[in-house]
């Protein structure tokens, strides 16, 4: 017994002696490392204001689908807006091109991009001061500081990875149906968002259900995605989605983005497990 | 009516009363948001971990911590007013995850609640009077463009503030009354550093109109991570904006830029505030804090660094005074300015830290800097933290086990790392730090620690000591406690080193050792009902390696190992007919495990992985790890409250963190009425283990009814029981206005027990027989059940009057008069405290407010007199002397006890006792529209509809006046109507709910004993033939009302109920009105069905069952 318990002092003592080392060596370096590969993502998302080199440039995305070719478009993202669209739709019943395109003066902010790029930023701003003159006391201290920015930084993933689940009277009310010259025909609704890595734009055609239908009306809930048969009510009339069109392009640098919060939230992970070894060791002692 | 969530927050179990036992070391308070009253009298803080604390801030500026406020499941990101304060003292919270809540900081009552999908991280409140309706808004801002417009009472979302240029995540505001411009506005700022401007006056009418409200002006500020925006009220032109890095004055006319001062040496700053007429505070993240006169500068400055080129007058700052805190300069800090122009207000600079400490400034009127022209450093006034209260009051440990003889060698030397309480055994089940597992019987460990050392009884607990860990006990898991087919033996253990153990806790004997080798056991499940494994049952745990194992207990064997996981594991869920394991890990990934080859069937992410987990298809989600610090809690605390269908399942839209549903949810169903529970509460980063006592009043009322009568007539105890049934019946009918919240309080009460009630309690009866006889442990049948009913009562009756007692001795301000201390520990064998307790008040399931060491003695007054310790406040001394004026006189000399050590009466007493808190109890907590009725009702007796409350109110009251003495002398029900109006009185006052109750119970002692005092010789003493006798004369009006409301069959079915119940008072004409002709036929119908020869736990399962059929 007497042995016993002399091991455990001695393996407590080099125990001890790695926690210090971990706290005083190894936090440190796991954080610049964050730090970097952060900044990296933040450069990704050009942070207005804080790029010298004057307004976020502009980047074309050519959109379409494997399928058919009945809708084309252009976006033009700069930074969080887009600034530019041209959408080209064939109308199937008519075999008419109808061409969409944004007001001169308007700008349409992606949310989604908006928000992510602040999660990382304030993920950042947590990470600032904590550089090598900074002294973690405690493991709690860095599991504390890990919590936060890991809560950042999954948020900031999750914008991208699930876009708001829409109902079709919702689309119809948001501020993009209104950023067309010339207005958006009436029968036509469209959908812009990011879907991990991509640029996804969908164009809804819509028909009037008359009232008379013998068709039972059942309003569509919530989806990312509506599919053909759709229905919905908007002002005083029932509408139908008739067709769904969606294209997409792949945005470069948001698949960057999504791997530097992957990166980072791992990274992240492997200090809190690293801290936890030794959380016996510390969770009733102040140091 | 009002709204629903209202009449919920006032009807759901509010009979639950609760005492903390704090240990010696304070719960970890890592403050994250702070701000102080109007009144200057309370801090209010919140924390990472989820709870508030309410902090006594005396007009001495000395800070003792008064309450901990449980609710949040998560950090507490902002706090604010959400009530003009002088009317409603009213303070409102957001959490990170969306949870927002509104407390009364007086009493520490959850008053509303909302989930919403928004993380705020500021919130103003704004209110005018004249041209709103309703209480106010809350301007919240955070993670989402913009601001939104919250109702202050509802909660919810009126109406957004949007931005018609470049939308964005709004930082930080101010709400802005300016004389000049006669209106209100809100100043935002982006987070790209945007300011924009709200009309707030004109934004009233185009909300009630619905229409869009966008920003009167936009600028860029061209700084990034705004911290704070204030407007300068004395000069009306002067704006502070503070930056991260810097902090700037702008011109309110037209923002143009005056002046900009860079952090020196790297500071972060976090805040600022207008001391007055160009004078700023500014402090930063690290607790430094700096005061500056802002000189002008002259028309033509040149060399102004600022806009020199505009020719305009500048202002530089100067340098007044600075403060900082002492030590622990590298934490994190939050701060706030209290600048109150009335006296005797101070102006108060105040800061909390991570390590849960509150700094006080006094900042001087006109700050100035030194002799020689250098900043003054302002002292602190005050600092204080959560472990200073505890250092200072807990004088005597509370902590659970620490005053057990025989353990451990020191005491208090073992920290308890988990605990486990089992209700059906009474046991307390605790593992340790050094491995040790500890069992005993919870109440008489609570009793050790709360009460005199001297007076606990001689045949101390026998505790049994599991030894078999190397290292600190991480969970615990009871089978039994969650599934009744589960053998009654087994204990399950895991430890630091990945070692789970199975015990038998009969025979302390480790029955197999698993060794998992996968770090620490962080928790231990149970698979639910409907998934099994060749019958039984598998448990699994999860480990601090994120990896999951399964283990079958009846064949000691390892079922599956899943290594996999790269992230803490956060859901647990079973496939139950493709043997699949679902796990859910922290980055929003979904592994599916095939448990019967134990491979890796599929990985998905993203999308798919939360489409997995969130279907709920039979099967059972359960939440191992309490992710949320308050989780645990909650859940526990769920369970204790609801019945099997008391909460319904959160819909899709329910907070992602909490998707857990309780699984024990339907086994509490079968579980027996509890008297208490015991609920260790935890919270995150820190094992810092605090356990609660709940009593339920209800519950304890509910047990003690039927058993005391019962040992002198055996069918009197359903006629009790009934009494109080009925009472229940007639409250939970009329209170209840919604659905929802009927459904909430009519499952809870145990009406709503599932049939197996009865045989659960058997079972458990049986294993306390066996285990106290030393009898080999056997399995049970029904007939063995039938053969051992009349101990199986006799041991689960002295637990609820054991616990009703404790209770009371919690309760009863000790020290008030000596001389009736010395009675009631002498007559009604109530213990004297050792100290003061900390009590609990919930206000709703999962809000709850404990009371801090040292958190009643706020009044100096009562600081003085150490003896009388426990009082919760001067106020209740002065209610107590009013309740007791309020009582009729005669009363108090009829009554009083015939035979001091007459146990039986000793029990009456203390029934009566509870039964009268009870009410108090349901009366102040009622809810406030009902209590409006009631006082309505009082004038208007001809409406029907609103004549019912105070029918139910005044039918409770009556028959539980009637259990003060059991037989003749019932109070009159003209005294007890004037008793509920005092207490309806009371409740308008805004008596805390302690307050009213602990001034009750102190009116009613000294009203019981005083015949014992004056005349203790010659009190009479009534054999038990003569009270029958006069039993025999109450029962000819009582048969008459019997008469009245029972359908004609049955009445004859129970000549022997009718013979020995005791007479109902109201069978007297006066209160025959007040009868709500409703509630009765249909329980009494039950009743009466009784066959009166049976023994008494079968008529009382029997009527439980029949209760579950009606409904």
């Amino acid at each position: 017994m007497a042995t016993a318990m002399a091991a455990t002092a001695a393996e407590r003592a080099v125990l001890e002696e790695e926690f210090r080392w971990l706290l005083h060596a190894e936090v440190h370096a796991v954080l610049r490392q964050l730090q970097d590969i952060l900044k990296e993502a933040s450069l990704r998302f050009t942070l207005p204001g804080s790029a010298s080199e004057g307004p976020a440039k502009q980047e074309n995305f050519i959109l379409g689908s494997c399928g058919t070719d009945q809708v084309k478009g252009v976006l033009t993202l700069q930074g969080d807006a887009l600034s530019q669209a041209d959408v080209n739709l064939k109308m199937p019943r008519n075999n008419q091109l109808l061409h969409l395109a944004f007001r001169e003066d308007k700008q349409w902010k992606l949310q989604q991009i908006q928000d992510a790029r602040n999660h990382v930023s304030q993920a950042i701003y947590l990470l600032t001061h904590r550089d090598d003159s900074y002294q973690f006391k405690t493991g709690a201290e860095v599991l504390k500081l890990m919590d936060a920015v890991m809560l950042q930084l999954t948020r900031a993933r999750n914008r991208l990875t699930t876009p708001a689940t829409l109902t079709l009277p919702e689309i119809a009310a948001s501020g993009l149906t209104r950023m067309f010259a010339p207005t958006l025909p009436s029968d036509l609704l469209v959908n812009v968002y990011i879907n991990l890595n991509k640029l996804c734009l969908t164009v809804y055609q819509l028909h009037v259900l008359q009232p008379n239908s013998t068709k039972n009306f059942r309003p569509a809930g919530g989806a990312v995605l509506h599919s053909p048969g759709a229905m919905f009510e908007w002002g005083s009339q029932r509408l139908e989605v008739s067709h769904v069109h969606k294209v997409e392009c792949v945005i470069p640098w948001l698949n960057d983005a999504l791997v530097y919060f992957t990166v980072s939230l791992q990274l992240c992970q492997q200090l809190k497990d690293k801290i936890s070894v030794f959380s016996s060791y510390w969770s009733y002692r102040p140091f | 009516m009002g709204c629903p969530a209202c009449a919920d927050s006032g009807s759901m179990r509010t009979s639950l009363q609760a005492v903390a036992l704090w240990g010696k070391k304070a719960p970890p308070h890592s403050i994250s948001a702070i701000m102080i009253t109007d009144d200057q009298q309370t801090i209010v803080t919140g924390s990472q971990e989820g709870q508030l604390c309410l902090w006594n801030l005396s007009p001495e500026l000395q800070i003792s911590a008064k309450e901990l406020l449980f609710g949040h499941s998560a950090a507490v990101t902002c706090l604010s007013r959400a009530r003009d304060f002088s009317k409603q003292p009213y303070v409102v919270s957001a959490a990170e995850n969306g949870e927002m809540c509104v407390w009364n900081v007086t009493s520490g009552q959850c008053v509303q609640q909302a989930t919403l999908p928004y993380r705020h991280t500021a919130i103003c409140y704004y209110h005018c009077s004249s041209r709103m309706p309703g209480d106010g808004w809350l301007l919240c801002c955070g993670e989402y463009q913009d601001v939104l417009v919250v109702d202050a009472e509802t909660l919810a979302v009126v109406h957004t503030f949007v931005s018609s240029q470049s939308p964005d995540w709004v930082t930080c505001m101010c709400v802005v009354h300016s004389v000049r411009v006669q209106g209100d506005s809100l100043l935002a700022v982006t987070v790209t550093g945007d300011l924009k401007v709200w009309d707030l006056s004109s934004s009233i009418s185009s909300i009630q109109e619905k229409r869009d409200v966008y920003e009167k002006e936009c600028k860029c500020l061209d700084s990034l991570n705004c911290q704070t925006i204030r407007f300068c009220t004395y000069t009306e032109r002067l704006l502070l904006v503070v930056f991260s890095r810097c902090w700037k004055v702008y011109d309110d006319c037209d923002f143009s830029l005056l002046w900009t001062e860079a952090s020196s040496n790297g500071r972060l700053f976090a805040g600022g505030e207008v001391l007055a007429a160009h004078r700023v505070l500014v402090w930063t993240k690290d607790g430094h804090s700096y005061i500056y006169q802002l000189l002008d500068s002259g028309l033509s400055k040149s060399s102004g660094p600022a806009d020199g080129r505009l020719l305009r007058e500048t202002i530089y700052p100067h340098l007044v005074c600075s403060a900082s805190v002492q030590e622990n300069q590298n934490l994190s800090f939050v701060m706030g300015y209290m600048n109150e122009r009335k006296e005797p207000f101070y102006k108060v600079l105040f800061s909390g830290d991570v390590s849960g400490r509150i700094t006080l400034w006094h900042i001087p009127d006109v700050p100035v800097t030194k002799f020689d022209g250098s900043p003054k450093e302002i002292p602190i006034t005050t600092t204080w933290t959560l472990q200073d209260n505890f250092d200072r009051h807990q004088t005597v440990s509370q902590s659970i086990l620490e005053h057990f003889s025989g353990f451990g060698g020191e005491a208090g030397a073992e920290a308890i790392t988990a605990s486990e309480y089992v209700p059906s055994l009474d046991k307390l089940i605790c593992g340790c730090e050094d491995g040790t597992i500890l069992i005993t019987q919870a109440l008489n460990a609570a009793q050790a620690g709360l009460l005199d050392v001297g007076s606990v009884p001689k045949d101390s607990p026998s505790h049994k000591v599991l030894k078999g860990h190397q290292q600190s006990v991480t969970s615990l898991l009871y089978p039994h406690g969650l599934s009744s087919k589960s053998d009654q033996r087994w204990l399950v253990s895991g430890d630091q080193s990945s070692c789970v153990i199975l015990w038998d806790i009969f025979t302390e004997e480790a029955l197999h050792k698993f060794f998992l080798e996968a770090g620490p056991v962080m928790s231990l499940l149970m698979s639910p009902e409907n998934f099994r494994l060749q019958g039984d049952r598998t448990v699994c745990c999860v480990c601090g390696d994120h990896s999951v194992a399964l283990l079958h207990l009846e064949e000691k064997r390892p079922l599956l190992r899943a290594r996999k996981h790269l992230f803490p594991v956060t859901a647990i869920k079973w496939h139950p007919v493709e043997n699949f394991l679902i796990v859910g890990c922290a980055d929003d990934s979904a592994y599916i495990w095939e448990i019967e080859t134990g491979t890796l069937e599929r990985h998905e992410t993203g999308e798919r992985a939360r489409i997995i987990l969130n279907c709920r298809d039979g099967s059972q989600l359960l939440k191992p790890e309490p992710a949320l610090p308050a989780a645990s809690e909650t859940w526990t605390y769920r369970s204790v409250e609801c019945g099997p269908s008391g909460c319904p399942p959160p819909g899709p839209g329910a907070c992602p963190g909490l998707q857990g549903e309780a699984p024990w949810q339907g086994v509490d169903a079968r579980s027996p009425p509890r008297p208490f529970n015991v609920l260790p509460v935890k919270t995150r980063w820190s094992r810092v283990g605090v356990h609660v006592l709940l009593f339920d009043l209800e519950n304890l009322l509910e047990l003690l009814l039927p058993a005391p009568q019962g040992s002198a007539d055996p069918s009197g105890s359903f006629y009790g029981s009934e009494l109080l049934r009925r009472a229940r019946g007639t409250v939970s009918k009329k209170t209840l206005t919604t659905k929802r919240s009927r459904a909430a309080c009519g499952t809870a009460s145990p009406e709503a027990q599932a049939p197996p009630a009865g045989r659960a309690q058997g079972e458990d009866a049986i294993t306390f027989l066996e285990e106290n006889d030393s009898v080999k442990w056997q399995k049970k049948t029904k007939s063995s059940k039938k053969t051992h009913p009349q101990p199986s009562r006799k041991v689960n009756a002295s637990l609820p009057l054991d616990a009703a007692k404790l209770f009371l001795s919690c309760l009863l301000p000790w020290g008030v008069d000596k001389e009736l201390d010395s009675l009631c520990i002498r007559h009604l064998n109530i213990l004297k405290l050792q100290g003061p307790v900390s009590l609990g008040l919930a206000s709703s399931e999962d809000h709850f407010s404990l009371m801090l060491p040292g958190g009643d003695l706020c009044d100096t007054e009562t600081k003085t007199e150490y003896s009388r310790m426990n009082l919760f406040s001067r106020k209740v001394l002065d209610l107590s002397n009013k309740y007791t004026a309020t009582l009729p006189s005669h009363l108090g000399t009829s009554r009083g006890l015939e035979n001091g050590c007459d146990c039986l009466q000793e029990s009456n007493t203390i029934t009566y006792l509870l039964s009268r808190l009870f009410l108090v109890n349901k009366l102040v907590n009622m809810p406030l529209e009902l209590a409006c009725k009631i006082d309505r009702s009082f004038k208007v007796e001809s409406i029907h509809k609103v004549k019912s409350p105070v029918n139910d109110i005044l039918h409770i009251s009556s028959f539980y006046g009637h259990l003060r003495n059991g037989k003749t002398d019932s109070p009159t029900p003209a005294a007890d109507l004037s008793l509920v109006k005092l207490i309806s009185c009371w409740r308008d006052q805004s008596v805390q709910v302690t307050e009213a109750i602990q001034a009750v119970l102190l009116a009613e002692v000294e009203q019981h004993l005083r015949s014992l005092r004056k005349t203790p010789e010659d009190s009479c003493v009534t054999c038990p033939g003569q009270r029958d006798g006069r039993k025999q004369v109450q029962a000819a009006p009582e048969l008459g009302r019997a008469e009245d409301l029972q359908p004609g069959p049955l009445r004859s079915a129970s000549p022997v109920q009718s013979a020995v119940s005791p007479g109902e008072h109201d069978s007297n004409s006066e209160t025959a009105n007040f009868q709500d002709s409703e509630d009765v036929p249909g329980r009494c119908v039950l009743d009466g069905s009784e066959s009166p020869g049976e023994p008494r736990h079968h008529s009382w399962i029997a009527k439980m069952c029949s209760c579950k059929k009606l409904r």
